[in-house]
Parts: C-alpha cells; structure tokens; sequence
C-alpha cells in the first residue's frame, strides 16, 4: 500500500508524516510500516464505510480525526 | 537459510534496518503542510477537509496538495523530495 | 522424516503457504533444479513487493523445487517472474489489493510444447504438472519472498482459484490462427511469455451460434459487468476462445486481427446500463482515457479501452466454451517478452 511507502519516504527526509487509511487496509499498512523498517509508526484509520459516503459526510466523518493527525504530527 | 534439518527453509528473514522517526515540532503554528492525495476515492474530499481545519484552527502557514499519479503505485521519488523542500509536516491518504 | 521434525508440517505451519504440501527443499534437490539453467545461482532476478524479499536464480529454484517443478520448467518461473517485476506491471499494487487478480503467465513458443505445457482440454483446472507447478512456483515466491499474504500484506477480499496457480499455454494444434506473441510481431520460434493481471476465468457458453457475429455477440456480453472493473477503468482482459468457437470465425473468413478488433467494438454497455448498480461513479467516467459522458444514457462505455489490454488467445479443449478473464482496477499493464531457455 503505497501511502505508507510514501510516509516513510517523508521521515526518511526528516519531515514528519503520517497517513489516512481505510479499515480494510489496516493490516496491510501495519505490514508495510513494519517491513520499511518503521514498526509501530502511528496512522489515523478513518471508520467504515468510506468508499460509498456523500463528500459531505465524507468531511463531517474527516472533522472527527484531524486533531488525531495533528497529535501524530507534533511532539 | 540452512539448519539441521537436512533440508533448506528458504522462508523470508523479517527484519529491516530501522528507519527513525523524524522529530517532531511542538505544534503546526507557522509550519507548511503537505497533503499528497493518491487519486483514491474520497481522498480529495479527505484532505480538503483536512486542510481547510488545519488552517482555520490550527494556524498553520500554508497547505500544499500534490497528487499522484495513481493509488497504486508510489510517489515518485522527485515527487517526495520536491515536498520535503516546501513543507514542515506530511499527510498522505488514502491508504486503500 | 527427519529426526523429530515432519518436514511436511514445517512448511504446512508457514505463514506463507498456500495450504497445500510442497516437495522438500533439500540441497540435492535444489541442485538438481539449478541443472534446468546455465544462469548463475546467485544472479539477482529481482525484489519482490511489498517485503522486497530477494529472488535470485537459487531462491527461484527452491520455490520451484516446492512448487513442483522439473528442472526444465524453471526457465519458465524464472522468465515469468522477472516479466512480473517489470514497473508497468506494479506487482506492489496486486499484492495489497482488496481485488482477487493473479499474473497469469499465457506462455507461447516451442519450449512451452517440449515441456508438456497445456493448453488443450482443462487447461484452467488441475491435472497438468507444467501448467500447475510453474504457477505455484511464482505463487509461493509472492507470498513468501513478497508476503503477499492475506490479512497480512494483501488486502484482498476473497483471494481467488487463480491465485493458486496461474499459468496456461494456447491449443495451438487446433488454433485456426496464429499465436498471441506472433500476433505482436515476435517469431513463431522465439520463446515468448505474456503476464496479464486478471481474474479467475468466467465462462461463456454458447453451442447456438453459426455465424461469428452472433458468437461475438454473446462474448463480448461476457466482457462487460457492473460489478467489473474494466468497465470503469482502464484494465487489461484475456479472452480464450476455444478452437470451436475459434473456428466459426476463421471458417468464415474471418482473421484473429478482425476478432480482437470486432470484440474491442462491440464490448461494452451504455451508461443507463451501467449507473444503476456495481462500481458506476461519474467521477471514475470522466477519469477514463477516453472520452465518456456520464450524463449521456445512450453513451457507450467501451469495456477495451485501448485495444493493447485485449489478449485474445485459442485454448481449451473443443466445445463451445469461451473463457473470459477480467482484469484489475489499479494501474497495470500487460507485459511480454522473450525468455531465456
């Protein structure tokens, strides 16, 4: 899965990341942080479902997580 | 690989060289943001969202959003390194 | 057994296995594989995703060695596998997918005939040692060097049969037209492999039609489904018509060429037909590499999208059966090319 390459890709650079998944994804994702050398590393897992959500309960569903992406992008 | 079983195990040896997380800032006041949205569906909507409280609430300087060529596949390296050079923090969605 | 260890249970208890006893990886064994090439055993194929575990020549022919394999198969694994590896391929994207498709191998040439490769009756289903060994070979090698396990790295929601083996050739005795690899210009000697990411075969029967366009008619149906994503992406999809239905075109003067270019046209649903249900998002139209009107209900959707992602083979046996296999959502293409014997 390829936004957690892309998150690690981010530290490697000294930019703290972080990324948004799906449950479906969650294994997956904890898979590819533990094979990139980044076991543990924090992600935000948004509730199912997402895929057949309106883009407007699509952002109240978001409001909920974004101080969780803030906790995991601050010190 | 080999032990002394008398046949080989050619299963896959876990373990990577260890990546350190990069520091973190105290709080997002002032910082650049990077939103690298993957094309997934509702990742726009996502990130939108997620850009628009982290400038209203969250004080932060700026938001940049760059998108991938496609979910499946991983940002290019010049994609990463042109993000590290404009912003402070990263966010990328969705994982999918 | 060996002292106190049963070596079936070892490998029964990986994580990686795909359920099914392998023959041991014994030096002897592997050795006797390493005979099937003049490569260097330690030569590097590839990095298999996500876990990037290596495949060298060695660790090809102990998955081959436990898949089954006979030393001369093993050129076949080991030109399949570094198809697949290929980044218009983007094996990274199959191995985590919520999808179920597999890399099927169509594999074209003589060294396919003088290693029994199958391609006549049940060349889909068990019973043929080339067809079932090659696959699993490249099968184990994704889930133990790439972990590609489900619920682990993959994400994948139901798997599929094809993702146990996945490896056929055409029925080229009986095949009125050329091959697939001569149909892209290589020669009828050279020793070619295609990889398309694809589902299990879906079957079209159909033992009504005498006329080709009849025939065609009811198989391109076949290519088209709301819940298919090759009706709402750009996806690769393999046709294997067998040499019955084959030969109701040919017979009436009709090539291979104008097959795969009637299928192309006639393959594909209108947007009415399309919306009501299954993967439909307007967003995912517009998105498509041609141009579409979501709010059109008369516009066709074309299930080809580019007529290279259509890779129309003869195999099977005779009756009238055409196996179509639909392909995948992410950003793959097919590849092919030569491979070493």
């Amino acid at each position: 899965m390829c936004s957690v390459h892309d998150t690690v890709e981010f530290e490697k650079r000294g930019i703290p990341a972080t990324v948004i998944i799906t449950e479906a994804f969650k294994k997956t994702a904890v898979f590819q942080f533990r094979a990139k050398g980044m076991e543990g590393h924090r992600y935000v897992q948004l509730p199912h479902p997402v895929s057949s959500l309106t883009r407007e309960a699509m952002r109240e569903v978001t409001l909920r997580y974004v101080d969780q992406l803030v906790r995991q992008l601050t010190a | 690989m080999r032990n002394g079983l008398g046949f080989v195990d050619p299963t896959l040896a876990a373990g990577k060289s260890k990546v350190e997380l990069a520091a973190r800032p105290a709080d997002l006041a002032g910082k650049v943001v990077g939103l690298l949205d993957n094309r997934k569906e509702q990742a726009d909507v996502i990130l939108q969202t997620v850009g628009d409280v982290l400038r209203a609430r969250y004080d932060v300087a700026r938001v940049v959003i760059r998108r991938k060529e496609h979910h499946s596949k991983p940002a290019t390296g010049a994609l990463i390194d042109e993000m590290a050079r404009e912003v402070n923090v990263a966010i990328a969605a969705l994982g999918g | 057994m060996v002292g106190l260890v049963d070596e079936f249970e070892f490998f029964l208890e990986k994580e990686w296995s795909d359920g099914l006893p392998v023959v041991i990886p014994t030096e002897e064994r592997i050795e006797r594989m390493l005979t099937g090439t003049r490569r260097d055993p330690y030569e590097l194929i590839g990095t298999i995703p996500p876990a990037m575990g290596e495949a060298t020549v060695r660790s090809v022919a102990i998955h081959a060695v436990m898949a089954g394999c006979k030393p001369e198969f093993l050129p076949v694994v080991i030109g399949g596998l570094a198809l697949m590896l290929r980044e218009e391929f983007n094996l990274n994207g199959v191995q985590g997918t919520m999808h179920g498709v597999a890399p099927l191998m169509i594999v074209n040439g003589p060294h396919a005939g003088r290693i029994g490769l199958h391609g006549g009756n049940g060349c889909f289903g068990p019973g043929f040692r080339a067809n079932a060994s090659i696959g699993r070979a490249i099968r184990l090698m994704l889930m133990n060097l790439g972990c590609g396990i489900a619920g682990v790295a993959s994400a994948t929601i139901f798997g599929s049969p094809i993702r146990y083996t996945a490896c056929i050739t055409e029925n080229r005795e009986r095949s009125p037209w050329e091959s697939l690899a001569v149909s892209r210009g290589y020669a009828p000697e050279d020793n070619v492999i295609t990889c398309a990411m694809v589902e299990s075969p879906r079957l079209c029967f159909d033992d009504t039609s005498r006329e080709p366009r009849r025939l065609l008619t009811g198989i391109a149906d076949s290519m088209t489904a709301m819940g298919s994503w090759n009706m709402h992406t750009r996806s690769d999809m393999v046709v294997a018509m067998s040499p019955e239905h084959a030969c109701i075109c040919a017979n009436a003067g009709i090539s291979r060429a104008d097959v795969h270019r009637m299928l192309c046209e006639m393959a594909g649903r209108k947007v009415r037909d399309l919306r009501g249900g299954g993967n439909w998002r307007r967003e995912r139209a517009l998105a498509l590499p041609i141009k579409v009107d979501p709010d059109d209900d008369d516009c066709f959707v074309p299930a080809i999208k580019d007529p290279r992602d259509l890779h129309l083979i003869v195999a099977g046996g005779w009756g009238p059966c055409t196996a179509v296999c639909h392909g995948w959502a992410g950003h793959t293409r097919a590849v092919h090319g030569i491979y070493e014997v």
